[in-house]
């Protein structure tokens, strides 16, 4: 409590204290209203009075403006904010009980404290220099983490703020300010706190703030300052401000604000429309005036900045399965030394002085009288004997690979970095590389991830004719694959075209059409575009400077299309459109015209269409209509069957290839008709009950006996290389789930539109659109809804299930897919539909679920990842997409577009759906295959190593006597064999990436875990037994009666010496045997090594230590290398244990080859830049796979069924409620949706 | 773009406001390093490369096998094992063997005589070798003292020398530890007919133990004063560099089966000559069923008799010979055509889903 009194103090006195300031009173607090607090702290030096003081109730907090010393019993905190982990005191303890909490490390602490008891037969340096060397680079890791974040406090905490002083404005810094203080903001600045909002230079008390800091959201936000609070702008003024505000205490939510502003003994009601919160920024404001609230911590987005638990990937899993595998291998081992050792002890061997006749007192751990404890002692010796099996660097070096791998690799990739948003590829966490590269299951949100949110007019069909010369991105995808080249036309693309019109026809544009022989047929056309909406004109009335406020992109889109056609619509009043058409028959003759419309038949799901009725200025009364094409064609007027069917077969073609279509149709009207049906209408409209439902029927009586004009298609415009990176990610036997907030005929189409269905594929569809469920629905009654909704989708599960059994065990390879909509699913997602669900989804290749809520996203991703138990991912750019993120095992956000909360929930954040090839497909492979090489060479030289250890014991009456040096056991890990795998781990590169990317099936044996399953591991296992047997053995039975040319004989310590130099040296080159690719660093790390192990035993035999206890080591090398035998051991022994290795690696190339080494072979003679050279020049020589997927492109197809609609739109009402800040109940789906379209106006600036 | 600076900048702190006012290119700098192309040799054990490089390993090994294994036929070495037939012919059981050798007063002379089977060059290594003998036991190994063995000021360091550390009474054991104190002390003296062999039982101890590791000023003291003698008593005079058995000794076996140098004989023994060896049967290997004998042995350039390393390296050149010849007709008969992409795993079962 002292601490933070002083703390409250100093910066008190640093402001220039209380007594400058007029009108304050030093006063103290009740001692007995705030307890405890006020006892411990010292008391102030001050007069103080009494009075005034409310008991801060745990539920609020009362804040006095303007006045620190009211402020100072209650002890808020400073505005300081510290995000490191540790201070210079902590960092120690800390530091270390972090690394404590591996198990590897923790097992060394004990074994290193096992080494200093008598029981040990390793000095502790054996254990503890590993050890050490292992904490302090982590610690030094730490370290710098922690200064970077550091010094990024330092400058926040620094930076300046005007804070009122007397009455004057004194700049301070951020950490100085105290909760009450009053501030001044200045534009573009930042909020230093929570704050309340007073006054604003704005002269209606508002301000404008930008929260993308908080949200990601750029759209500016407005708040408004209380009334009595508008006049305290000036310091003068400011200064007499002595408000008392009561709060909530400090918590986390952002949006939610409840308080008081007693002001001149007036209750004021604040809201959070009075706070401003810290990370935000004042726009388009001159300044603020405003009182800080909550400080440093406890602001509102300090609070949210929980640590977001952090994911530990599949493969680290795994690598503990495989620690524990370890150690059950140490424990065996152990076991069998401690039986050998109680069998073997015996006072027999005098030499050994064991008999307690002689020798007295034996200790417990040789004594031949009591076995038992010597087996059971013994087993504690060989534990921290054969203490090296367990990798103590593993985790280290793994860290240390990861960390380069994330930023010098994946976020400096340049084939990751997007030129247009200069978002370069950005891992957010180092935990995740490997899981990249085994990702089964890819989780999609459709808006902003698959698709731009941009609707562009892209073709349409009138008169029978199909306009518009655009190829799709799926066009070029499907005619990539049958061989086709595209002559991509470079001048559309290159010209400027407005947002949401990218047509280009030289037939109709530019008033071409007149020229086409129906041209009636046109005008109704554009004319319908331009009247049949709700769109809302803004800005200036101009072609080129007006903007539409639409409901939906796609509408604008279609307005804007009518605009470039010549029908400019500009202005829309409650019963009037005006358009300005450029007259029919003459070019450049322009006529503004005025359409009266008489009643907007709205749009929604069941009815799929949109009507418009409208009085010419010479009284012709039409209808116009566009919706879905199934339900325009059922009221079409009989006779209109020829355009009826060529108008399909364009909508087929515009559905397959991935567009948005409409069916516009007209209907002339009379008089009467009209008259007779709008009382019903207006009846209908005015209804109490089932008002909807009303309307609905009422349209139906006028929507009948229409005219075909014809259709339009929209692009959702795809993101750049969406199709073709679904293809590639599909081929690499990933599966892609598009979980999306859209309807069902959006996703669908943008299925389509990404290739992930095609009309090859069996669909199955569950839908809660179905008369069962709309009748219960209608009945209204919620455990009916339920009941019947869920028989249904249980149903419908079964019947799809059952259908899916037959494909899945029949000869055909059809591709299944489902689609599923939010609803059903969420019945689906029931406990006992679970499995059926799971079954059905599992065997389809692709799944589209619709309509689906944030927390739906997150529930489909865990019933994939806990259900199927397999790696997900999922990827998405807003809000919606979070939880999604953090269900899945790999979160992506996309960056560099609006928001920012994906990615702050994101493990990596890439700025464009297509770099998930390059992420998945040469990041996550690579970092896969080197990681899985690491850790198996890390076991495999340390179970090689320490086995030799273990058949000396065998030889040593299972004493556990030490066959190497102490020096040389500590510093096997941490030196002679440290280096050279981590430039495996970072350089090792079976194929190039370009290779990755072209034979996309690579991926597939990270999917299947090829390499680092338990038979691989098996593998490395057994050459580690049959390596360390050699090593032992041929050393020892080469040395056996081995003497030099001198006769002289070698000890133990020499045979250790020549083993040990054979271990390393075998073990360094068996590296360069499993490397894929050798760089210079190999060569640098491995000879590098040897080289080291070399001058360290040089240095080491040549020098006799005072302190040394046992100067075994003394000049053995050098007696070593004065012998034959040493070089031809040296010679005969690495070569004896590699080939092993070598003749299993020749077999298994040569008769059950990796996909890799198959490429690998193909691609032999390239060099780097040429295989970028020939990706390019593309298909000249197929694969026979490449040459089959031909064949079935140029097959006959069957026809389309998909058309393309897909219009979305919330309804003319609710959208005009919404423009003029009414609310309108939103549809279901509208409230899963992504926010794509702003539904405020934006302020003017 | 500016929201885009964020990104990083914001994770940690929530307002990464200092940072936000950068608006230079984000783009990563090229570098071979970051872009993963660092030149790099791919080796690909095409059929070529395998048959190479074990035709290779064979053409190296083979010789060197054939070079080890002549030098170690060459190397001449007469084995006499002594320690039954040097027991009196009443002791039969372990317990009179024991009551034998432990007996300070009987005579333990010993006769053996060898013939020589093939002349055999000077130097003639004399060593004796023991069985069972478990010198590498943790509590043998570590029973010593290097500092006092070096340091005539250290005598009294007796450190890790338990259980022989000092006298009864006390005073500091030169040499201490169980090593030492459990010195090997048979004798031998080799006649040829009428005429004495003589023995050179100096420089058969590794330069670098007799100049750094015993001092020369360091002479024993309390050697085998105790009740219990476990080998050999050490001249107090001589000082212990001098003192070549024990450095022998010293210089710790790694196996449980050990040859010793015990001296050198520096004339020619020619074929057929029968050497005459009185022997001093002192040693006690029967307490735990220790085989003691004695070598008589030549040098090669290689070292002693030992065909292990010649016969590794001929079978393993044989044996890459031999792979090189499987290979080559697995080539020829069933070729393996590189880069087969039939061989695709994808390609071989296409119908996967």
């Amino acid at each position: 409590m002292s601490g933070r009194w002083d703390r409250l103090r100093i910066a008190t006195a640093r402001l220039g204290g209380d007594s400058s300031a007029p009108g304050s009173r030093a006063r103290r607090s009740n001692a007995g209203s705030v307890g405890s607090v006020a006892e411990l702290r010292p008391l102030p030096s001050r007069t103080v009075t009494l009075g005034r003081i409310q008991p801060q109730a745990p539920t609020h907090r009362t804040i006095y403006c303007n006045d620190r010393d009211a402020n100072i019993p209650v002890g808020y905190k400073g505005n300081s904010v510290s995000t490191t982990k540790y201070n210079v005191l902590t960092f120690l303890p800390k530091g270390l009980f972090e690394q404590f909490r591996r198990v590897a490390n923790l097992y060394f602490l004990m074994i290193s404290i096992l080494s200093t008891t008598p029981i040990s037969p390793v000095h502790p340096i054996t254990n503890v220099v590993p050890l050490s060397l292992v904490l302090l680079v982590s610690l030094i890791k730490e370290a710098f983490e922690d200064w970077k974040r550091f010094q990024n406090d330092l400058t926040i905490n620094a930076t300046p703020v005007e804070v009122l002083q007397g009455q004057r404005w004194e700049i301070t810094q951020w950490k100085k300010l105290q909760v009450g203080d009053i501030v001044r903001i200045k534009q573009d600045g930042f909020f230093p706190a929570d704050l309340l909002f007073l006054a604003s230079t704005n002269p209606d008390g508002v301000c404008y703030i930008e929260t993308a800091n908080l949200d990601g959201e750029t759209n500016l936000k407005i708040r408004k300052a209380l009334e009595k609070t508008w006049d305290y702008m000036t310091p003068e003024k400011a200064s007499e401000f002595k408000g008392e505000i009561q709060c909530e205490q400090p918590n986390n939510s952002l949006y939610t604000f409840t308080g008081n502003l007693i002001l001149d003994k007036q209750t004021l009601p604040l809201s959070p429309n009075q706070l401003l919160l810290r990370g935000c920024s004042l726009r388009n404001t001159e300044s603020i005036v405003a009182a800080v609230i909550f400080t440093g911590h406890e602001t509102k987005v300090m609070m949210n900045s929980m640590n977001v638990p952090s994911k530990r990937s599949t493969f680290e899993r795994k690598l503990d399965k495989l620690i524990l595998a370890l150690f059950s291998t140490l424990f065996t081992m152990c076991v069998i030394g401690a039986i050998g050792s109680g069998i073997f002890i015996s006072d027999k061997y005098y030499y050994l002085a064991l008999d307690d006749k002689y020798w007295g007192k034996i200790e417990d751990q040789f004594n031949p009288k009591n076995r038992f404890v010597v087996s059971i002692l013994t087993m504690f010796t060989l534990i921290t004997l054969y203490s090296t099996i367990i990798p103590i660097s593993l985790y280290v070096s793994i860290e240390m690979i990861k960390f380069i791998q994330c930023t010098q690799f994946i976020n400096k990739d340049l084939h990751m970095y997007h030129t247009e948003t200069q978002t370069p590829a950005l891992a957010r966490t180092s935990n995740l590389n490997e899981e990249l590269g085994q990702v089964e299951y890819v989780f999609s949100d459709k808006t902003g991830t698959l698709t731009r949110n941009l609707m562009e007019f892209f073709k349409c069909s009138i008169g029978g004719q199909i306009y518009g010369t655009g190829i799709t991105e799926i066009e070029k995808g499907s005619a990539q694959r049958s061989g086709l080249r595209i002559e991509e036309d470079k001048k559309p693309s290159t010209t400027e075209h407005e947002k949401g019109f990218n047509f280009d026809d030289s037939r109709i544009m530019r008033g071409a059409w007149r020229n086409e022989p129906n041209p009636d047929v046109f005008v109704e056309f554009f004319r319908c575009l331009a009247v049949c909406h709700t769109v809302l004109p803004e800005g200036e009335e101009s072609p080129e400077k007006i903007t539409y406020q639409a409901a939906s992109p796609d509408e604008s889109a279609l307005v804007t299309a009518a605009k470039n056609f010549g029908f400019f619509f500009y202005r829309r009043t409650p019963t009037t459109v005006t358009v300005r058409e450029s007259h029919v028959e003459k070019i450049g003759k322009v006529e503004d015209v005025q359409y009266e419309i008489l009643n907007v038949l709205e749009f929604n799901s069941t009815r799929k269409r949109q009507s418009v009725i409208c009085r010419y200025p010479n009284g012709r009364l039409v209808l116009y209509c566009k919706g879905a094409d199934t339900v325009i064609f059922e009221r079409l007027s009989p006779g209109n069957q020829e355009a009826k069917s060529i108008t399909r077969e364009h909508l087929e073609q515009f559905g397959a290839a991935g567009l948005r279509t409409l069916c516009l149709a007209y209907r002339e009207l009379t008089g009467e008709l009209y008259e007779s049906w709008n009382e019903k209408f207006v009846q209908a409209k005015s209804a109490l009950r089932d008002r909807d439902k009303k309307l609905d029927e009422v349209a139906e009586l006028i929507e009948k006996d229409l005219i075909l004009i014809g259709s339009t298609a929209i692009e959702d415009k795809l993101q750049e290389g969406v199709p073709a990176c679904i293809e590639t990610l599909s081929q690499a036997g990933i599966k892609i789930w598009v979980l999306t907030g859209d309807k069902m005929e959006t996703a669908i189409n943008i299925a389509y539109a990404c290739n992930l269905i095609n009309n090859g594929m069996k669909q199955f569809i569950i839908s809660s659109e179905t008369d069962a469920i709309r009748e219960a629905e209608d009945r209204g009654d919620p455990v009916e809804i339920a009941r019947v909704t869920k028989e249904f989708v249980k149903q419908d599960l079964k019947r799809c299930l059952e259908e899916a059994q037959t494909y899945i065990h029949g000869v055909s390879t059809t591709k299944l897919a489902l689609v599923i909509d939010g609803k059903c699913l969420m019945y689906a997602l029931d406990p006992t539909l679970r499995v059926d669900l799971l079954n059905l989804s599992l065997n389809c290749s692709s799944v589209v679920c619709c309509r689906v809520s944030p927390l739906q996203k997150a529930q489909v991703t865990s019933l994939v990842r806990k259900g199927a138990k397999k790696i997900t991912l999922s990827i998405g750019d807003g809000a919606n997409d979070v939880s999604m993120i953090q269900a899945a095992h790999v979160g992506i956000g996309i960056s560099g577009l609006e928001g920012m909360q994906a990615v702050m929930a994101s493990d990596f954040a890439i700025a464009q759906f297509r770099f998930l090839t390059d992420l998945l497909l040469v990041h996550g492979r690579w970092s896969y295959i080197r990681l899985c090489k690491v850790v198996t060479y890390f076991f495999y030289k340390n179970l090689t190593f320490t086995l030799t250890q273990f058949w000396f014991t065998f030889q040593t009456g299972f004493s556990g006597q030490r066959f190497y040096d102490d020096w040389f056991q500590s510093l096997f890990n941490v030196i002679f064999t440290a280096l050279p795998v981590i430039a495996v781990g970072l350089f090792d590169k079976d194929v190039s990436a370009n290779l990755s990317k072209k034979y996309p099936q690579l991926y597939k044996e990270g999917i299947n875990n090829t390499f680092f399953r338990w038979r691989v591991i098996a593998i490395w296992a057994f050459f580690a037994l049959y390596q360390s047997i050699i090593f032992y053995y041929f050393t020892a039975s080469a040395s056996r009666y081995g003497h030099n040319s001198s006769g002289k004989i070698f000890g133990i310590w020499d045979v250790s010496t020549m083993t040990f130099t054979c271990v390393v040296v075998t073990v360094n080159l068996r590296l360069l045997l499993a490397s894929n690719s050798i760089t210079r660093w190999h060569y640098i790390g491995v000879f590098g090594s040897i080289l080291a192990w070399f001058v360290f035993i040089f240095i080491y035999c040549g020098v006799i230590t005072p302190y040394d206890r046992q100067e075994n080591i003394y000049f053995v090398i050098y007696v070593l290398m004065g012998t034959f035998f040493f070089y031809l051991t040296l010679l005969l022994v690495p070569v004896v244990a590699l080939l092993g290795d070598f003749l299993y690696q020749v077999v298994q190339r040569w008769f059950f080859p990796y996909d890799y080494q198959i490429i690998q072979e193909i691609h032999k003679d390239d060099l780097e830049h040429r295989t970028r050279f020939e990706l390019l020049e593309g298909n000249n020589n197929l694969t026979p796979e490449e040459a089959r997927s031909l064949e079935l492109s140029r097959l006959p197809r069957e026809k389309s069924k998909h058309t393309g609609f897909a219009f979305d739109s919330p309804g003319y009402e609710s959208f005009f409620a919404s423009q003029q800040g009414v609310y309108a109940p939103q549809r279901a789906w509208d409230v899963a949706r992504r926010a794509s379209m702003k539904q405020r106006p934006q302020p003017r600036r | 773009m500016n929201h885009a600076n964020n990104t990083g900048a914001t994770s940690s702190s929530g307002s990464g406001d200092a940072a936000n006012q950068r608006r230079t290119s984000r783009r990563p700098k090229y570098s071979k390093f970051t872009q993963q192309e660092l030149p790099a040799c791919k080796p690909i054990l095409t059929p070529k490369w395998v048959i190479s490089v074990f035709t290779i390993i064979g053409v190296i090994f083979i010789p060197i096998g054939v070079a080890s294994l002549l030098a170690s036929r060459d190397v001449v070495e007469v084995v006499d094992r002594y320690d039954n037939a040097c027991l009196p012919s009443n002791a039969t059981n372990k317990d009179a063997k024991i009551a034998y050798i432990q007996n300070r007063d009987t005579n333990k002379n010993c006769t053996r005589k060898i013939t020589i089977t093939k002349d055999m060059n000077q130097p003639i290594y004399v060593y004796y070798q023991l069985d069972n003998f478990y010198q590498n036991h943790r509590r043998y190994v570590k029973s010593r003292n290097d500092q006092q063995l070096r340091d005539k000021g250290k005598a009294n360091e007796t450190d890790y020398c338990d259980p022989e550390k000092t006298t009864a009474d006390g005073k500091p054991i030169v040499p201490c530890g169980l090593i030492a104190w459990s010195l090997f002390n048979d004798t031998y003296t080799f006649t040829r007919g009428s005429e004495n062999i003589t023995v050179n039982r100096k420089h058969i101890s590794w330069k670098s133990d007799r100049d750094h590791k015993f001092g020369s000023d360091v002479f024993p003291s309390n050697f085998q004063n105790g009740t219990l003698i476990g080998g050999k008593t050490l001249d107090p005079n001589v000082s212990l560099s001098q003192q070549e058995d024990l450095i022998v000794w010293m210089r710790t076996a790694a196996l449980p089966t050990f040859r010793k140098l015990w001296g050198k004989i520096e004339r020619d023994l020619k074929a057929n000559d029968v050497i005459t060896i009185n022997l001093e049967n002192n040693y006690n290997t029967y307490e735990f069923n220790g085989k003691k004998k004695l070598v008589l042995s030549t040098a090669s350039w290689l070292g002693g008799k030992n065909d292990f390393l010649g016969l590794a390296y001929l079978s393993v050149g044989g044996l890459c010979f031999f792979l090189a010849l499987l290979f080559t007709l697995l080539y020829l008969i069933k070729p393996r055509k590189l880069g087969d992409p039939s061989y695709l795993s994808w390609n071989r079962n296409p119908a996967g889903r």
